[in-house]
């Protein structure tokens, strides 16, 4: 612990800190354009620079690149380091366009802040300035090369930090600039972090573009609801309307940036399709007469036919506060039907990994400190990206990445990838456990044992696995490999990739054995005549959706929750608007366990875009403002079980009825959040079969989830439908050739459920005899949700006629 | 003498004040006479025009953001060719102080204070001025500036074609 | 029997004719006190109501009327109603002895130009003006209001402060009328006004009246920009204008009686008995507005020095010498 004397304060900083950050420490701004937490100090920018008076080294000096030491006396105020500030910042500014009042970045600008700190205003340059031609960056980056100052921060970011390759510097002397060699779209699924790494506006988000000056959002911290991993986030709303999401910083979770689907993914609080109004049997009601009517309705039910008649089915996008009325709403009624998923596989892997998880449980930023990781069944870029980073920040330090999985998998760094098919992951699964090759194969065989001697010899080993393509049975074996490989000086640590945002919460508050697929018997039966859906989707969102579709029609009562225009939503009896998580305050259990709370971002309304169509806002008086109805799902299952309507209350009966969440009474949203662990109640059902991938007549269908187009949310946010494309096959090149299907072929696609067209593309890095489907809403692949049992599917090359 | 001087303190004033009475009196009855404020007097905002006869104002916020009692507001858009412009604009004259600090902060030179002062009405709702009302036919008090001719991101002219620009780069040139 | 109907009628249309012409004059003085005070300032005072703003009081009374009449929460209910009635009437009741012309002859009878020619007139001027300052405390008192206490509070201290000396100021008077009855007074003054035979007595009955119905720069009472009104800080609509009314009234009061008093009442060379004393009496509320354009409000301090030791040992004295003079002369 080094201490130093700066600016005659006395600082005593960790081990391996820069002066810089031991300025920061004490509240000292220093101007800086190139150190950045997380991509480290380069000293580049010459604008840190701070006089050394005394100690290790002396004089000028950037303070960035300098470890702060014992008997280090450094000034930040000497005249000859302002001096060399206030010139380093004039050089900058000397092709600057100045064109802040056009730029987006205004208000954010480090340049403009460091341009003011550094006490430049009047320009003495006279020469004139250098101009680039722009690039295309494709729907999410609006590129202004003139603004550029050549920090270097943007390829810091999108090259060594997301591990993006087609972006890069080019030019050479005072040409230098940053972008594609050609137009195009930026790949990485990380773009949009260069918005946040430009110091100016050379990047600015182009969905955001000209909306609005971020000094007018309306920002509160948040939690991302794309995934489960539940990073940090801060929305910013302004006339109504949701703009932008920028990452919040979690040193835990996501640290300082977000993937493009948690950032583009927050349009669905604006879908123009959204539900506002409460229904009543088809009929517009208020909420208060709603909210009565569905009390009454499910009592008489209890009343009628028992307690078994009435199921309470939550998700995994629900609040931790209104999963928890949810079950005591359920616990009144007496109901034993109590599920937070309707995705049975996904169900059964949550509870299993829940209640198993234990101290094994793996940050983001512990991840990044792993030195062997095993991705076991999961496509890390679809189902959290952000682990995807953290695995390339792993790689970057040294680690060794082994990937299992029948996917083509684009991980932002170099791995070995071995492709099977998604019945061998448990074989895998159990030779690891079990030692014995036998199961295996002769080419999986070496691999496997040099994957065994690795993982003996790691000190920091983890294992990634997710719900979709490991299924309960599959998740339940990563446990159990973990356990196999512990050893004395190491535990194995586990992440588990679930299928929502608060997946891991709703485990903890399942109470029934049992599993959606056979409450749906039951509906089927008669047995269950009433249904409460809290912002889940059986007719969809559930893994046989046909059957639930049959299954549901029988049901007496259908009450939903949601704030998405959802098949459930639509057929409900009666019908209660509830709100997103930028409109509400809350809190999400993460897949490590990680309980986080988000604030309110915005009040719900109709934006002012809308109901002015384009033109100015109208020009009345009105004390209401348009669909402002929604409220927020905990505030109305409080009014159903007449408990008080306000936040804290709610967390207060919460922790006092559960200890589990005693947290959640002192928690705010700007914590990194306790881990909850605690044993739940398991599935008592039989895991799914997984899809056998021999030749046949039949091939076996395996979807998958994508980057953007199979979140439901996600998928409702306009600004990420470019990146949903058309519906897609991946085949194995060799089966392509076989079937005699050629990259970008159409081709027609019969399943079970029916046909659709496709687009063929093919991979050399993909299990053999295999059709993998991108899950992608909206389309006729829809039905086709990833996880869970074996379907068989025919594929027949389209002709163009 | 003390006596004296407070006696003549007393009623001297008498005097001054009936000197008064018959002095003319400096009010201007308002309806009846107008008075014409100096040019830079603060009162009607306006929305001006460059040289070439465009909107001025590209929509940047620093009006609304300087004003101290939130009585302007915007939304920015973009046209074709790259400019930034305000799909709306209003000045809720129910709440503006004419402080002048919106034209201070102002800049592009789009917004400015002018003399005319008579803006009441009885109907709040008339007073709610959009970009219709504000804009004017002309520059205002300054004739010359054209934001896009000194910011260089190529509106009114091609990219680097402004007069203190240099032609655009080509980074793949190899010639050192 | 029609005697006494006669008598009735006459008083009747006397007593009618006061009313309307002290309400009228009240209210004119109040236009004429803005626009004599705007003029001062440099200003038009109110013009746009009628030719010079003459429909200006009509329209305060409207206004004053049709506003809301608005009570304070916690106020004392019934005194807080009763005030300002209390300080309109007994302004209005200390008119009843003000001899206004010499006595008519109709009809074939005398008829004083007074309501009632009380033999003690003077002392029933000075005993309902004394009675006016309880319309100020009752209503400072009733508002529950701290400014309004406190103009109460102040208003009382004066009164008590000047009650005293205008006493003491109006015995020489007395003495050289032989009689407490204003038109006696009025007659004694055929010759000479008392302005020239008790100068002193004057000045100290000027200075205490206007500090009586609190004038400038007497006006502690209701000192807008201390105590925001002082007693009528609470009252709004047309209470506040009686308390209004009433010191405006009050001005006519105090004109009518120094001109009966000190400026020879009706007698005058050319013109008719009343419109000397009309004249008069405009000419003193004149000089009353005219303090008010000139002199600032005094410290409460210096009123009640002036009162206690200046006036009060002044008015004695001057008492003393007029005594002795007048024995002497006899």
């Amino acid at each position: 612990m080094p201490k130093l004397i700066i600016d005659n304060r006395e600082v005593t900083v960790p081990e391996g800190t820069n002066v810089l950050e031991a300025a920061q420490a004490l509240d000292i701004v220093i101007p800086h354009f190139c150190y950045h937490e997380a991509l480290g100090a380069v000293g580049s920018c010459r604008l840190c620079a701070m006089n050394f008076l005394e100690g290790p080294v002396e004089g000028l000096q950037m303070a960035c690149m300098i470890k702060a030491e014992d008997g280090m006396v450094v000034s930040t105020v000497d005249e000859e380091a302002v001096e060399l500030r206030s010139h380093v910042i004039e050089w900058a500014m000397t092709n600057h366009p100045h064109d802040c009042p056009v730029c987006d970045e205004g208000g954010e600008c480090q340049l403009q802040d460091m341009t003011v700190a550094g006490g430049h205003s009047r320009r003495r340059f006279h020469g004139p300035k250098q101009t680039y031609i722009n690039q295309e960056l494709g729907p999410f980056i609006q590129q202004e090369k003139n603004r550029c100052i050549t920090c270097y921060r943007c390829i810091r970011t999108y090259r060594d930090y997301c591990g993006g390759t087609d972006f890069g510097t080019f030019g050479s002397r005072n040409r230098i600039c940053f972008g594609r060699f050609q137009d195009g779209r930026l790949e990485s699924p990380f773009s949009g972090n260069l918005v946040d790494a430009c110091p100016t506006g050379v990047f600015t988000n182009k969905v955001f573009r000209f909306k609005s000056r971020v000094w007018d959002l309306q920002e509160a911290p948040s939690i991302c609801p794309h995934c489960s991993l539940g990073c940090s986030t801060i929305p910013g709303g302004r006339y109504r309307e949701l703009q932008r999401v920028k990452p919040g910083i979690n040193r835990e979770t996501n640290g300082f940036f977000i993937c493009d689907r948690g950032r583009f993914g927050y349009d669905h609080v604006n879908h123009p399709e959204r539900p506002r109004q409460a229904r009543l049997d088809g009929q517009q009601a208020t909420v208060d007469a709603a909210l009565t009517a569905a009390a009454q309705r499910v009592r008489q039910m209890v009343e009628q036919h028992g307690p078994d008649s009435v199921a309470f089915v939550g998700s995994a996008r629900t609040s931790l506060e209104a999963g928890a009325l949810l079950a005591e709403w359920a616990k009144r009624t007496g109901s034993p039907h109590l599920l937070f998923e309707t995705h049975r596989e996904r169900d059964r892997a949550a509870r299993i990994l829940v209640d198993r998880l234990g101290d094994r449980a793996c940050s983001l930023a512990e991840l990044q400190q792993s030195d062997l990781l095993l991705l076991i069944g999961t496509d890390l870029i679809a189902e959290g990206p952000m682990a995807a980073l953290a695995v390339r920040q792993a790689v970057r330090a040294g680690a060794q990445v082994v990937v299992i999985d029948p996917r083509p998998i684009d991980l932002p760094c170099s791995c070995t990838h071995l492709p099977v098919g998604p019945e061998r992951l448990p074989v895998f699964l159990d030779t690891l456990v079990t030692r014995k090759t036998e199961a295996l194969t002769d080419a999986e065989r070496n691999p496997l044992q040099a994957l065994l001697e690795q993982l003996d010899a790691a000190k920091t080993p983890a294992l990634l696995g997710g719900a979709d393509l490991l299924g309960s049975r599959g998740i339940s074996r990563l446990l159990d490999a973990a356990v196999a490989l512990d050893n004395n000086e190491r535990p194995v640590r586990v992440v588990g990739l679930l299928g929502g945002a608060n997946s891991y919460g709703g485990a903890l508050l399942t109470r029934s054995p049992r599993d959606f697929d056979t409450l749906v018997d039951d509906i089927q039966e008669g047995a269950i005549k009433a249904l409460v859906c809290l912002e889940s989707d059986p007719y969809r969102e559930c893994f046989d959706p046909a059957r639930a579709q049959a299954a549901l029609g029988r049901l007496e009562l259908l009450v939903s929750f949601d704030c998405t225009p959802n098949l459930a939503a639509q057929r409900a009896d009666i019908f209660l608007p509830s709100r997103p998580v930028a409109e509400m305050a809350g809190s999400f259990i993460n897949n490590e366990g990680r309980l986080q709370a988000f604030e309110q971002v915005i009040e719900p309304g109709i934006s002012i875009r809308e109901t002015s169509s384009g033109d100015h806002p109208p020009r009345e008086f009105s004390l209401e403002t348009p669909g402002a109805l929604p409220r927020p799902a905990w505030q109305m299952l409080a009014q159903v079980l007449d408990l008080p309507g306000d936040l804290p209350a709610i967390r207060q009966q919460i922790a006092t009825a559960d200890e589990r969440f005693d947290a959640l009474t002192s928690l705010t949203a700007d914590e990194t959040g306790p881990r909850i662990t605690d044993p739940v109640v398991l599935p008592d059902t039989a895991p799914d079969e997984l899809p056998q991938c021999v030749p046949g007549e039949t091939l076996p269908l395996l979807p998958v989830q994508g980057f953007a187009g199979s979140d439901w949310l996600a998928h409702l946010s306009a600004p990420l439908q470019p990146l949903e494309g058309e519906p897609t096959i991946w085949l194995h090149c060799d089966l392509a050739v076989r079937l005699g299907l050629a990259e970008q072929d159409q081709a027609r696609l019969t399943t079970p459920l029916g046909h659709c067209h496709v687009t063929v593309r093919t991979s050399a890095r993909m299990a053999d005899n295999l059709v993998l489907v991108p899950h992608l809403w909206g389309t006729a692949l829809e039905g086709l949700v990833p996880g869970g049992r074996h379907i068989d599917c025919r594929l027949e090359k389209e002709v163009n006629l | 003498m003390g006596l004296w001087r407070d006696i003549k303190g007393t009623l001297q004033p008498f005097w001054v004040t009936l000197g008064y009475l018959f002095k003319k009196p400096a009010t201007i009855q308002y309806p009846e006479e107008k008075r014409t404020p100096p040019p830079r007097y603060r009162a009607r905002i306006v929305l001006t025009r460059d040289p070439d006869g465009n909107e001025r104002c590209v929509a940047c916020h620093l009006c609304s953001a300087a004003c101290p009692v939130d009585c302007i507001s915007m939304q920015a858009a973009e046209t074709e060719d790259g400019r930034r412009y305000a799909a709306w604009f209003r000045i809720n004259f129910t709440r503006c102080i004419f402080c002048g600090f919106c034209a201070e902060a102002c800049p592009t030179m789009a917004i400015q204070m002018t003399p005319d002062y008579e803006i009441c009405d009885r109907d709040p709702l008339n007073l709610l001025h959009e970009k219709q009302d504000l804009l004017i036919d002309g520059c205002g008090k300054d004739e010359e500036y054209n934001f896009y001719r000194h910011s260089g991101i190529g509106v009114v002219n091609p990219r680097g074609g402004n007069a203190d620009e240099t032609p655009p780069v080509d980074p793949k040139a190899l010639v050192p | 029997m029609s005697d006494l109907l006669l008598s009735l009628a006459l008083i009747l249309v006397k007593l009618g004719l006061i009313f309307g012409v002290i309400l009228g004059m009240a209210a004119y003085l109040v236009l004429a006190e803005r626009k004599i005070l705007g003029r001062m300032q440099l200003r038009h005072g109110p013009n746009r109501l009628g030719p010079f703003g003459l429909i200006q009081p009509m329209a305060d009374v409207i206004k004053l009327i049709t506003k809301e009449d608005f009570m304070p929460d916690q106020a004392d209910k019934w005194l807080f109603l009763f005030a300002p009635g209390l300080t309109a009437l007994t302004a209005l009741l200390s008119f009843v002895v003000v001899p206004f012309a010499p006595p008519l002859t109709i009809f074939g009878r005398e008829l004083p130009m007074v309501v009632c020619d009380l033999n003690i007139g003077l002392l029933y001027f000075l005993g309902i003006s004394s009675l006016g300052v309880y319309g100020v405390v009752i209503g400072g008192w009733a508002s529950n209001s701290k400014y309004s206490l406190l103009g109460a509070m102040r208003s009382i201290g004066q009164l008590l402060s000047y009650e005293l000396a205008m006493g003491l100021a109006l015995i020489p008077v007395v003495l050289s009328a032989k009689s407490f009855s204003l038109t006696d007074v009025v007659m004694s003054q055929a010759d000479w006004p008392n302005l020239l035979k008790h100068p002193v007595a004057f000045l100290i009955f000027l200075v205490s009246i206007a500090a009586e119905s609190k004038r400038t720069p007497f006006d502690m009472p209701e000192a807008e920009n201390e105590i925001v009104g002082g007693f009528h800080t609470e009252y709004s609509g047309m209470r506040f204008g009686l308390f209004f009314v009433g010191e405006y009234i009050n001005l006519v009061i105090i004109g009518s009686m120094l001109t009966v008093l000190f400026l020879g009442g009706w007698h005058g060379p050319l013109l008719p008995p009343i419109v000397w004393f009309a004249i008069k009496v405009l000419f003193v509320a004149f000089c009353f507005i005219w303090a008010r354009g000139t002199m600032p409000r005094l410290r409460y301090d210096q009123l009640l020095h002036l009162g206690w030791k200046v006036l009060i040992p002044l008015a004695l004295l001057n008492l003393l010498v007029t005594a002795a003079v007048l024995l002497a002369i006899g």
